[in-house]
């Protein structure tokens, strides 16, 4: 089984919760057309689902 | 499409990335890029808004107000399918 590298950054948080990186501005989409329709208009959310039948 | 939808279009997706950018100021309210990026976008939209307004029907009551005739009814009605 593959071995995780252990990130030394998460040490000071409690075990077994769950954590949500901050989000950093860095712009945003050039193409608000194309932004509207991914449902984004930052990059670092354009997070499409591919798995499965349903995929175009 | 011409050009009364091509600004309806437009003004829909500047209002779709001004409410983007401000669900991302919600949590981050001392972002001065995001702030500009508002600033600069909802301007657009606004300008926008009052154009289409004064050419065609007025958007929202705001930009209702005419010296010539009263607008505000002229708005097709939603079951009407203009929206489309």
């Amino acid at each position: 089984m593959q071995d995780y590298k252990f990130d030394e950054h998460c040490e000071q948080f409690p075990v077994a919760m769950a954590y949500v990186p901050w989000q950093r501005f860095n712009g945003i989409y050039e193409d608000l057309e194309k932004a509207y329709r991914i449902g984004t208009i930052f990059p670092e959310l354009n997070k499409p689902f591919t798995g499965g039948r349903c995929v175009q | 499409m011409n050009n009364k939808e091509q600004m309806l279009r437009d003004i829909g997706i500047l209002c779709f990335t001004v409410v983007e950018l401000s669900l991302y100021l919600d949590t981050h309210p001392n972002d001065r890029n995001a702030i500009e990026y508002f600033n600069h976008y909802n301007r657009i939209k606004t300008q926008m808004e009052r154009e289409f307004s004064k050419n065609y029907y007025p958007l929202k009551l705001d930009y209702a107000d005419s010296n010539q005739e009263w607008r505000w009814g002229a708005a097709p009605l939603p079951w009407e399918g203009v929206c489309g």
